[in-house]
């Protein structure tokens, strides 16, 4: 308990004391991982829009696989993005093995079936009503898309934030294709995982409390756009 | 009088249940046509066809006289027919805001859409209500703004989709004195109904929907057939209905 308290302590000022390697690990994760939600999420609205306003053979099957990928292991993300990014796959010559782009595209491929799942189910629980009023008002197909996708913005929302919120912490798959690069590929979580294997546990806890405190601060800014909007998604 | 829209051999089916039957539609500006059948006759599919917001299987679209395919017919649908459903729909903002819906997709400019959104909303007694949220209001209410949405609009046919369905007879009463109000020479409304009151006051020719096939008037349902008559006349494979001046 007292190695613990202490540790705790420890954590606290490495953090506040604006510890380089401490933060640039937070940079690196938050760097990855935002710009892998940004390519996600327009991807898995679009996806989830047309699966919602369009019937065409396999819609089913699309859905079964989504539903099956939300359960889809980091680990196993990266071993096969790794099998396929090593020197003998067949996107060796690409050379992203142990980059970040190789972890951003680990993680589009995690967050891609979340915000799917969480959209669809979002833009169904909207009334097709708002999107024929647009339409019959004279909206275009783009701005009655929009005027959709803003209708259940909140439901969106948090597709978006449960999507960053897995990614921002998954660690099989940064682990395997990035290579937890000191300075380069090192997030929080592989940085949390070498820490602890050393029995370090001061940094360890310390990027343990930003991942809290950004699931914490997520979490608030949701409901009090929820509370501002007036209306539950 | 001659029609502003005419849509001849309507043919739509859900699966193997054949909603609409070789149908023909004529509106000629200035006319009230009242829509009457059973639930699920196939009274929405019919309007939602006619405003261009679900494809038939069969049609031909002539605009203005001018024939044209179902692609080029649908953005001209669009353009020229409001549709308003049975339970308004209200975007989640105000009520300026979703009489100005149209208006800002027109890319009217600012001014002259306040001044067409204050106008709409004196007609229908509502421009205490601008700044309002118009989720919070009544089903009366909202429907009472869908109709100045629509309005504001100024397009040429107003397709009404049980506007006064569980509404009380204030709100009914109101809302047929509105449209009233908002009828113009130049606009074509059609309302499907229910409601006995719009049924004896408000047509120029009342419509029956059965089993897929359009009948000039309302007495039985189960006698209908496609006969002649002033407002219709029969086709080879169903009636079709002939414009009234």
């Amino acid at each position: 308990m007292h190695e613990l308290w202490q540790a705790s302590q420890h954590a606290m000022v490495l953090l506040f004391t604006g510890n380089r390697d401490l933060w640039e690990i937070i940079g690196i994760s938050f760097s990855v991982s935002l710009k892998a939600i940004v390519i996600a999420t327009p991807a898995a609205f679009a996806a989830a829009f047309v699966l919602v306003y369009t019937r065409f053979r396999g819609r089913g099957v699309v859905m079964s696989i989504m539903n099956t990928s939300l359960s889809l292991p980091a680990v196993v993300v990266g071993l096969t993005l790794y099998l396929l990014l090593s020197r003998s796959g067949p996107f060796g010559d690409l050379r992203l093995l142990f980059t970040q782009t190789a972890m951003t595209i680990g993680q589009v491929i995690l967050a891609f079936p979340l915000v799917f799942v969480m959209s669809h189910s979002a833009i169904q629980s909207g009334q097709r009503a708002a999107w024929e009023t647009a339409l019959t008002l004279g909206a275009s197909p783009i701005r009655a898309v929009l005027t959709v996708l803003y209708e259940v913005r909140f439901g969106l929302i948090a597709a978006v934030i449960a999507g960053f919120g897995r990614i921002v912490a998954e660690v099989g798959s940064s682990m395997m294709v990035g290579g937890n690069i000191a300075h380069f590929t090192r997030n929080i979580p592989t940085a949390i995982a070498l820490e602890t294997s050393k029995g370090e546990f001061a940094q360890g806890i310390a990027l343990g409390f930003v991942l809290l405190v950004l699931a914490f601060g997520l979490n608030i800014g949701l409901s009090l756009m929820q509370r501002k909007g007036g209306v539950a998604p | 009088m001659k029609p502003i829209l005419s849509l001849t051999g309507v043919h739509k089916r859900f699966g193997a249940r054949c909603i609409l039957d070789n149908v023909d539609v004529h509106l000629a500006p200035g006319q009230c046509q009242v829509l009457t059948g059973r639930n699920g006759a196939g009274k929405t599919t019919l309007l939602k066809i006619i405003a261009g917001l679900e494809r038939p299987e069969a049609a031909r679209v002539s605009i203005d006289g001018n024939e044209r395919g179902w692609r080029r017919a649908r953005s001209a649908l669009r353009r020229d027919v409001v549709y308003l459903h049975q339970y308004a729909y209200m975007f989640d903002a105000s009520v300026e805001y979703n009489v100005g819906y149209g208006l800002r997709a027109a890319r009217l400019p600012p001014s002259q859409r306040r001044a067409r959104v204050a106008e709409a909303l004196e007609r229908i007694d509502l421009l205490h209500l601008a700044g309002a949220n118009a989720r919070t209001l009544s089903g009366g209410e909202r429907q009472r703004v869908a109709l100045a949405r629509a309005w504001a609009l100024q397009p040429r046919v107003m397709l009404l989709d049980e506007p006064t369905a569980n509404m009380d007879r204030e709100s009914r009463e109101q809302t047929w004195f509105l449209l009233r109000r908002l009828k113009s020479d130049e606009l074509c409304v059609v309302v499907a109904t229910h409601d006995g009151h719009a049924i004896a006051t408000l047509p120029d020719i009342e419509l029956h929907l059965d089993n897929g096939n359009l009948f000039p008037h309302a007495a039985d349902t189960h006698s209908h057939r496609p006969t002649p008559s002033p407002v219709a006349t029969g086709s080879a494979a169903g009636p079709r209905l002939e414009e009234q001046g």
